[in-house]
């Protein structure tokens, strides 16, 4: 009969389960467990939980519908995508006919400002009726000499 | 062939990250049918609760879409994504609702004193009825252990992570996983046999 070498520690037992122990004494364990019911006990039952705690998992992982997360992630997924556009275009996202009114009349008084070019009134008017349902002014421009007519329906 | 019929084994994970930086909706479509069920497994470990392992990862996945371009491929897309799932459980807020629930003790007697043996495949109804009495007595116990713990155990049975791994996506040393994984099985073991003293 072979005689019966030294029980080993659960810890090892545990790291034994887990192929975490040296080559040589992974084989003594391993030929320790061949001949000591306690020992093997210990070892099985070490598997034991591991598999029984995988099925479990398993099991109930397996009774979530896979398409259920990808429905979950479709609404989050694109406010993130919207927010995103936003910033890259958050200039155009809101208001955006106040906003280029906004530019555009900086645009001009800064050009009218840096170049001079403000509108300059008429230098005079030439001739001015005002009846009981209009009126008419002729106008003439200081430089150019332009005749402008203008009419209002009063 | 089109790129949005590209199918996922066609492509390797660096092309999948390049798209994934890129917004393509395949990409993430992809990146989800292939790390759903592995990171729900890892979420349901910590949480026990399948509602709310769904939930983390759901989190998990617009994180990811998130923080895509931070992603510089040092390690593989599978530690990054266990790393933010881990993250996740951890920082999950409800987890003291989950505590109470799993300290909450079934009244069931069980008896658990042929369920370490090997072999239980039978049709046996007795036996599957210990077989079940078993798995919620493992569970409740599992329920139990330290979160610090139980990650730990959940890291090397159901994702195979070696010692060193594990030490090195927790940042604790190779001695502390050893000891973290030992304390959990002999903890689960005592208070199974517990249950069986008590039983009979």
């Amino acid at each position: 009969m072979t005689k019966k070498s030294k029980c080993h520690s659960s810890e090892n037992i545990s790291r034994f389960v887990d192929k975490e122990l040296d080559h040589d004494f992974y084989n003594e364990v391993a030929q320790h467990l061949d001949h000591c019911p306690d020992c093997r006990k210990i070892s099985e039952a070490y598997k034991t939980l591991s598999d029984v705690f995988t099925d479990h998992a398993h099991t109930q992982i397996s009774k979530i519908d896979p398409g259920i997360l990808k429905q979950k992630l479709v609404s989050p997924l694109e406010h993130i995508e919207k927010k995103s556009m936003g910033n890259f275009f958050g200039i155009f996202s809101k208001n955006i006919y106040l906003k280029l009114a906004s530019i555009t009349a900086i645009l001009m008084i800064s050009l009218y400002t840096l170049q001079g070019y403000y509108p300059k009134g008429p230098s005079a008017i030439v001739k001015s009726v005002d009846t009981d349902f209009a009126s008419v002014m002729i106008i003439e421009t200081q430089k150019e000499k332009h005749t402008i007519i203008w009419f209002s329906e009063t | 062939m089109n790129k949005l019929e590209t199918s996922a084994d066609d492509i390797n994970e660096h092309d999948l990250v390049e798209r994934l930086k890129k917004k393509q909706p395949w990409a993430f479509n992809a990146l989800v049918n292939q790390y759903q069920n592995r990171l729900l497994k890892i979420a349901y470990g910590i949480t026990l609760d399948r509602e709310d392992s769904l939930e983390v990862v759901q989190d998990v996945f617009i994180s990811v879409f998130k923080n895509i371009h931070t992603f510089r491929q040092d390690a593989s897309l599978a530690t990054w994504l266990r790393k933010i799932t881990i993250n996740q459980c951890l920082n999950w807020k409800r987890r003291w609702k989950r505590r109470f629930k799993w300290n909450h003790k079934s009244i069931e007697s069980v008896d658990d004193s042929t369920l370490f043996k090997a072999d239980n495949n039978t049709n046996d109804p007795e036996m599957l009825y210990r077989e079940k009495q078993f798995e919620k007595n493992l569970m409740e116990a599992i329920g139990k252990l330290p979160e610090k713990i139980r990650l730990v155990l959940v890291l090397s049975v159901f994702e195979g992570l070696t010692y060193n791994d594990i030490a090195k996506a927790l940042n604790i040393k190779k001695g502390t996983v050893s000891s973290r994984l030992h304390f959990a099985r002999k903890n689960l073991f005592d208070s199974l046999k517990t249950n069986d003293t008590r039983d009979n």
